[in-house]
């Protein structure tokens, strides 16, 4: 039980950044971004080939996080400067990295047992202690990354962001163009995917070339997931975060557990898809109640507040 | 001032569905007047508020905000002289942010956004104030999600918001449109107080003839994408309702249904 908790938070937390990536997109400016399946791959290309070449740990990650945010910014110009839509310039980027990522490793697969990574310090330790140390490191990252987003939410360019997928008529009566924000976005989104590809690289001790494939789906059923658990109604940012957060540790809680189970490693692409599938199933089934609810809830609150309105109204005239 | 000048427009130009919605338009409106302005379904008024704010482009001729040409500036480059209210009060405000946010969010109104945080404690009492004049309590729930306001409330924040940063030029594109009468009223007599306090040029759209004669010093009627009656000082106040309805009707344009039932939404 305890080393399905552990696997669980060791292969879920380094997902945090990816699935915090595919918020902004999806949900705060409800775009659909596929180069984060390319960018999370370049992420762990990059950062392992770096780390082979005995680049020191956090310039290896530096440049992972460059590598990621470039090829968000490969999207952004196909999209801004050719219009074509995000899902295809992300499609388009993420199949040109995969040649990119290919030649950057050399061979389809790196390993990194014998090299300095952030948790090669940690070898002395017994197998559980280096787990929890290892949860700790990620944990840290994780956080860091939750923190970070958190706070941009709340700035000027951030509540700009928040508004923009929502409605543009206003952001554009605002004084904002649309454009600088969806660079913005999608830099992130693939900057915070690419760091997830060197943290998962350096936690699973080696980097494939393959390794991006299908990360966006698995990430998006992780949000999902997690929304379950928190249903964020609008964009509470809190709420929101803690959803990649949680969402992220409950994808790899089922993973592990088909692991577990006696699934082969090979059926876990179809165990992401029934996840994701399944959340979606779930999600409908508790709009719905959470409708009701809120319907009830809301007809006493509206209510109410017609009776302030038209009492102040009434004072006022 | 704002200044239109043969200004054309023109949709779907050079196919079998071309509409002209703006013929030649020429308008000239000084600083602090306030202009109301009627006309039937597709007279071209919301064409000309598109074309004031930049949410279309002139065909040809030019528009100029406080003597500068802005006519091929976009709509958001625009933003800090043009401040607008939309018929829909769900368009002006964002209902999932905080009603602190959505004013934040007016206050860097056509300034360059920052990595700073957009809600501040100087920025809050400077809400207050604002809020305060609207006498609806919400200056006590700063931090409630929009989304939780009646539409009256909506619309009235919203006119806070157009007034946070001073703008030349107010718009109000039948912002009263989807009020209940009594909110309207009040919503009305705030724009009325809000466009004073501004001294700017403020151009209101509305299909209530009552409205149209009564507030503002300058009444336009628009019929076929042109100003046919330019009315103000004692001839407007003069006006009612039957005769402004008349008006618009010998000069050829049709009175819509809707317009003969305005009084329902005064």
């Amino acid at each position: 039980m305890s080393s399905v908790m552990t696997d669980t938070f060791v292969t879920g937390l380094p997902l945090v950044p990816l699935v915090l990536g595919i918020y902004l997109v999806m949900r705060i400016r409800e775009d659909f971004d596929l180069t984060v399946d390319g960018s999370f791959a370049i992420g762990g290309a990059v950062g392992g080939t770096a780390l082979v070449h005995g680049v020191p740990v956090p310039f290896a990650m530096a440049l992972a996080i460059a590598a990621g945010v470039g090829a968000g910014l490969v999207t952004t110009v196909v999209h801004l400067g050719l219009g074509v839509p995000i899902m295809l310039a992300g499609l388009v980027t993420s199949l040109g990295l995969y040649s990119i990522n290919l030649r950057t490793m050399g061979t389809p697969s790196v390993s990194l047992t014998s090299e300095h990574t952030l948790f090669s310090g940690l070898q002395a330790l017994d197998p559980v202690a280096r787990d929890w140390v290892s949860i700790a490191i990620l944990f840290l990252f994780a956080v860091a990354a939750l923190g970070a987003v958190g706070l941009f939410l709340r700035t000027e360019i951030g509540l700009a962001l928040r508004v923009s997928g929502h409605n543009t008529r206003l952001i554009r009566s605002q004084g904002v163009s649309e454009r600088r924000l969806i660079a913005i976005n999608l830099l992130l989104a693939n900057g915070l995917s690419s760091l997830s590809g060197v943290l998962v690289v350096q936690n699973q001790g080696f980097a494939d070339v393959n390794m991006g494939v299908g990360v966006l789906i698995a990430g998006l059923g992780a949000l999902l997931l997690g929304e379950l658990i928190t249903r964020p109604g609008g964009s509470r940012i809190l709420r929101g975060l803690l959803a990649v957060l949680i969402g992220a540790v409950l994808y790899r809680l089922v993973l592990t557990m088909a692991l577990n189970a006696g699934l082969s490693p090979t059926d876990l692409n179809l165990v992401t898809a029934l996840t994701l599938i399944g959340a979606f199933a779930l999600n409908r089934v508790v709009a719905r109640a959470g409708r009701t609810l809120a319907q009830r809830r809301s007809g006493q609150r509206s209510a109410s507040s017609w009776d302030t309105t038209h009492t102040k109204g009434a004072v006022s005239a | 001032m704002l200044e239109l000048n043969k200004v054309r427009l023109v949709h779907n130009q050079g196919t079998s569905t071309e509409v002209v919605a703006l013929h030649d338009l020429s308008l000239k409106v000084d600083t602090g007047q306030f202009v109301t302005v009627v006309g039937a379904n597709g007279a071209g008024k919301s064409s000309m508020i598109q074309v004031i704010s930049g949410a279309a482009r002139p065909t040809s001729g030019t528009v100029r905000i406080g003597g500068a040409d802005v006519t091929l500036r976009p709509d958001f480059g625009r933003a800090r002289q043009v401040a607008r209210v939309f018929d829909d009060p769900r368009a002006g405000t964002a209902p999932e942010l905080s009603i602190e946010e959505n004013l934040a969010l007016a206050m860097s109104r056509g300034r360059r956004r920052r990595l700073r945080f957009a809600v501040t404690r100087s920025r809050r009492s400077v809400m207050r104030e604002h809020l305060k004049q609207l006498g609806l309590g919400l200056e006590e729930r700063l931090s409630a999600p929009v989304a939780l306001l009646s539409a009256g409330q909506r619309q009235s924040l919203t006119m806070i918001m157009a007034g946070l940063t001073q703008p030349d030029v107010l718009l109000l594109d039948e912002h009263l449109a989807a009020l209940d009468p009594g909110t309207a009223q009040r919503v009305l007599a705030l724009t009325v107080d809000l466009s004073a306090e501004l001294s700017c040029t403020s151009v209101m759209i509305t299909h209530n003839m009552e409205q149209a004669i009564s507030v503002g010093d300058r009444l336009l009627v628009m019929g076929r994408g042109r100003v046919i009656a330019d009315i103000s000082g004692a001839e407007k106040a003069s006006l009612t309702v039957p005769g402004l309805v008349s008006r618009i009707t010998e000069a050829g344009a049709e009175a819509s249904d809707r317009m003969m039932l305005s009084p329902r939404s005064g």
